[in-house]
């Protein structure tokens, strides 16, 4: 074991955007030789102190010291090279190269200069030193394949080798299981005791306790963009850790529900699009809230897009209120009455540079239209509404969505769904990035939609979420319905038992 | 403060070019300006009326995240084919207009089909496109001017409203209007923004992307064929040539004018005001005795500072997101 000392120190680090606050006086140390795990809630401000350790963002106060050393980290590149490495959550690697050279990506060996000039890669070295790491940390990847002929796990795995290679202080592994199966996390703990014994520091950010219970030795925890917690793994239990996470009781931030069970609302019939999800059956009645779990890549945002029409099945049937929805396409969709809360925000929810208002209107724009002239009036009445409604800060109409916090972002997406006056939502991840204060907010607003006869269809990693909020929960384990168990009696272990990829 | 600056940039580019050529004109060469008579000022009108015309559609192809080059080829072929029916018709001119703003329709709808169905990016369709028209103008016309026109068709360019107004100039105010109002106060324009901002979650709002943006296609071809029928107006010819190069002048107006590549961005006021610009400048530069080759320099710099400035207030407003 090598000595301990905090090969990295955050101090004092604040970050603001936007005029809202995500972080404030947060310090931070990771030592040489010890994992440190960051713990917080989604929106907690993990990934933005990571992304100014990264250098992607600077900081508005505080200062970053790598082995005692006032570091200014301007560029990324700074960051690398100080010796910082990321492995980041989102895959950030070049599909079109291969596997060698993704890993030496702007560290190729060099072959000597062609005519003295033009410089070059020695390509037979870069291929026999991917295969010497990948043989050494037991990962069966063949070098010479191209990137994008890769599973997502094994996409995962030559980040990992990418980032180890990069890295000489601090490593930093933004939930790096996600992805990989259980035999791949094993390996990746060995490969990280390794790297503790090569005196690396390494942060690790995870939601699994399990696995931080594996391998963590000190922890610190983020709310609200204040550390509120530091110290060692072990000296408080799991319900601690918990309520210093949430900074409440579980049962204050799920509101209770008296909804009326009615007809059934959204029936589906042998789902399928192999081999992503195959035959899948359920229904959600009115006044319902129905969960579904499941591990990432076991279909269930694949599932709710199918029964939106943005990614159709290639079989199966789907009932809104008794009636067949033929031609599936989100058009089709909205005007039956479906509204998805889509997974990913930025990508497929907002338009970020329009006004809140146009985003609030825009799957009912019809409603404001008066002999086809759009009634601003109306429009400005319809989001004044909804702000109120939903607590939307800041409360402008004609701000541009992308300049509001996640929490927000979230509530306006909600506030569409409601203008559109949908009788079946189907929410995707509904409070990922999301404050505290703001999921609450989203919880009541669900089980005022529940009480007023809407179904809800609710797919979440977060398991106490699912617990809080769903009557029933569906588990999902690659394409499949495994199980449906009721919200009231079941236990985060016993879904996690039927959401585990089994080994073959 | 900087938000301010950008929405108001090109008016005040405006601004400041009409005075300062008319002050170069009385402080450097010595005459009093011409720049500000009546006649110069209507031949401005005249000299970008076609393609303010062309940019006004393109300002909503743009602002839904598209472009199309392929918009002056089909002035060539709209020119070729609305004045051979114009001939073909015995002289009859406002049947040939009409023939040429629906051919010009017509290609438009083609590329906004081949835009959304074949999934390729609108830049190479309409690059393709652009070889396409051109060529069916040259083929059907055998590359030859088409003449025999009758004198009337050349109202549309020299017509004037109460004496001395040209009818191009109140083309381009009524259409502003109409365009403007579409854009602003109706589904068609609404729906323009939100694909252009963001495809994606306009498609997962619910709504059907494909056919807005092949209304959009199909209404700049429309005003194309409609500045094809202006061109064979001018000259009293069909020629195949016409409107060669017209879509850079096209696409840069829109730029100049605050409209983005990118999408989600534009605006008809923003777009006659880049138009006119680019007009100014030309007709200063040839006040001013400027040569016209290093005029094609400045416009070129414009473009490029005008891309530019929209580029970097884009990134400052991402950085802000976090």
């Amino acid at each position: 074991m090598v000595e301990n000392r905090p090969a990295l120190e955050m101090r004092g680090i604040g970050k603001a955007f936007a005029g809202n606050q995500v972080l404030s006086q947060v310090n931070l140390n990771a030592n040489s030789g010890e994992v440190l795990a960051l713990i917080g809630e989604n929106g907690a401000g993990k990934s933005t102190l990571m992304k100014i350790l990264a250098g992607v963002h600077a900081p508005d106060t505080g200062e970053i010291l790598i082995d005692g050393e006032v570091c200014r980290f301007e560029k990324p590149a700074d960051a690398l090279a100080a010796g910082i490495a990321m492995i980041y959550q989102e895959l950030s690697l070049a599909p079109h190269l291969t596997v060698a050279e993704n890993i030496f990506l702007g560290r190729e060996p060099r072959a000597p200069r062609l005519l003295g000039l033009i410089p070059s890669i020695d390509q037979r070295r870069l291929i026999e030193q991917a295969q010497k790491l990948l043989d050494e940390y037991g990962f069966r990847l063949n070098p010479r394949t191209r990137l994008g002929r890769l599973s997502a796990a094994d996409r995962q795995l030559v980040e990992i080798t990418r980032a180890i290679v990069e890295a000489k202080r601090v490593i930093v592994m933004d939930e790096p299981t996600s992805s990989l199966t259980s035999n791949e996390v094993e390996e990746l703990f060995r490969i990280i005791r390794d790297l503790k014994a090569r005196g690396l520091a390494i942060i690790y950010i995870s939601h699994r306790i399990e696995e931080l219970e594996a391998i963590a030795d000190r922890m610190t925890i983020l709310r609200d963009g204040v550390a509120v917690y530091n110290g060692r793994w072990g000296e408080i239990n799991t319900d601690d850790l918990i309520r210093h996470m949430a900074g409440r009781e579980l049962k204050e931030i799920f509101p209770p529900r008296h909804a009326e069970k009615g007809a059934v609302r959204l029936r589906v019939r042998d789902l399928s699009r192999p081999p992503v999800f195959d035959r899948i059956s359920f229904e959600a009645r009115a006044g319902e809230v129905v969960g579904i779990a499941g591990l990432a890549g076991a279909g269930r945002t694949e599932v709710v897009e199918a029964i939106f029409g943005a990614q159709p099945p290639t079989s199966g049937e789907i009932e809104l209120n008794g009636q067949r929805i033929g031609s599936a396409s989100p058009t089709s969709s909205v005007r039956a009455g479906l509204g998805l809360l889509t997974e990913d925000r930025k990508r497929t929810g907002l338009c970020l540079n329009l006004p809140l208002s146009a985003n609030i209107t825009l799957a009912n724009v019809g409603v404001l239209l008066r002999h086809g002239r759009l009634q601003a009036k109306s429009e400005l009445k319809a989001t004044r509404r909804f702000i109120s409604k939903l607590n939307i800060r800041p409360p402008f109409p004609a701000i541009p969505v992308g300049r509001m916090s996640g929490g927000n972002q979230q509530k306006s997406l909600l506030a569409r769904w409601l203008h559109a006056e949908s009788k079946v939502f189907l929410m995707d991840e509904p409070t990922r990035g999301v404050d505290v204060a703001a999921r609450s907010e989203i919880y009541r607003e669900i089980n005022d939609l529940a009480e007023s006869g809407a179904a809800i269809v609710m797919v979440s990693s977060d398991l106490p979420e699912l617990l809080g909020m769903a009557d029933r929960i569906l588990i999902m384990r690659r394409g499949q319905l495994v199980a449906e168990l009721p919200a009231h009696k079941t236990t985060q272990e016993e879904i996690l038992k039927y959401a585990a990829v089994e080994e073959s | 403060m900087q938000e301010w600056l950008k929405r108001f940039l090109p008016f005040i580019s405006l601004l400041i070019l009409c005075i300062l050529i008319p002050a170069c004109e009385y402080f450097v060469l010595g005459h009093d300006p011409k720049f500000i008579t009546a006649g110069n000022l209507a031949a401005i009108a005249r000299q970008t009326a076609v393609i303010t015309i062309m940019a006004m559609g393109m300002t909503m192809v743009i602002v839904a995240g598209g472009i199309d080059l392929s918009v002056g080829s089909i002035v060539g072929l709209t020119a070729v084919v609305g004045s051979m029916s114009m001939v073909a018709g015995g002289g009859a001119v406002l049947p040939g207009i009409a023939i040429a703003i629906i051919i010009g329709a017509l290609c438009g709808l083609l590329n906004g089909t081949a835009v959304t169905r074949l999934r390729i990016p609108a830049f190479i369709v309409t690059l393709g496109a652009m070889g396409i028209y051109r060529g069916i103008g040259l083929y059907v016309s055998d590359g030859n001017a088409v003449v025999g026109l009758p004198q009337s068709a050349g109202f549309l360019a020299e017509q004037n409203i109460l004496r001395v107004i040209p009818l191009p100039l109140v083309l381009v105010l009524i259409l502003a209007v109409v365009v403007h109002f579409a854009l602003r106060h109706m589904r068609l324009g609404r729906y323009c923004y939100a694909i252009g901002s963001n495809i994606e979650a306009a498609r997962y709002a619910g709504i059907n992307v494909n056919r807005y943006q092949i209304a959009y296609y199909t209404i700049l071809g429309a005003l194309s064929g409609l500045a094809g029928a202006i061109e064979t107006s001018r000259t009293v010819t069909g020629q195949p040539n016409a409107g060669e190069t017209y879509e850079l002048n096209v696409i840069a107006s829109v730029v100049i004018g605050g409209g983005s590549l990118s999408g989600g961005q534009g605006t008809v006021v923003g777009t006659i005001i880049g138009s006119l610009i680019m007009g100014v400048l030309a007709n200063g530069g040839n006040l001013l005795q400027i040569s016209p080759f290093i005029q094609k320099i400045v416009i070129g710099a414009v473009i490029v500072l005008a891309v530019t400035f929209d580029e970097y207030q884009r990134r400052r407003l991402d950085n802000a997101e976090g």
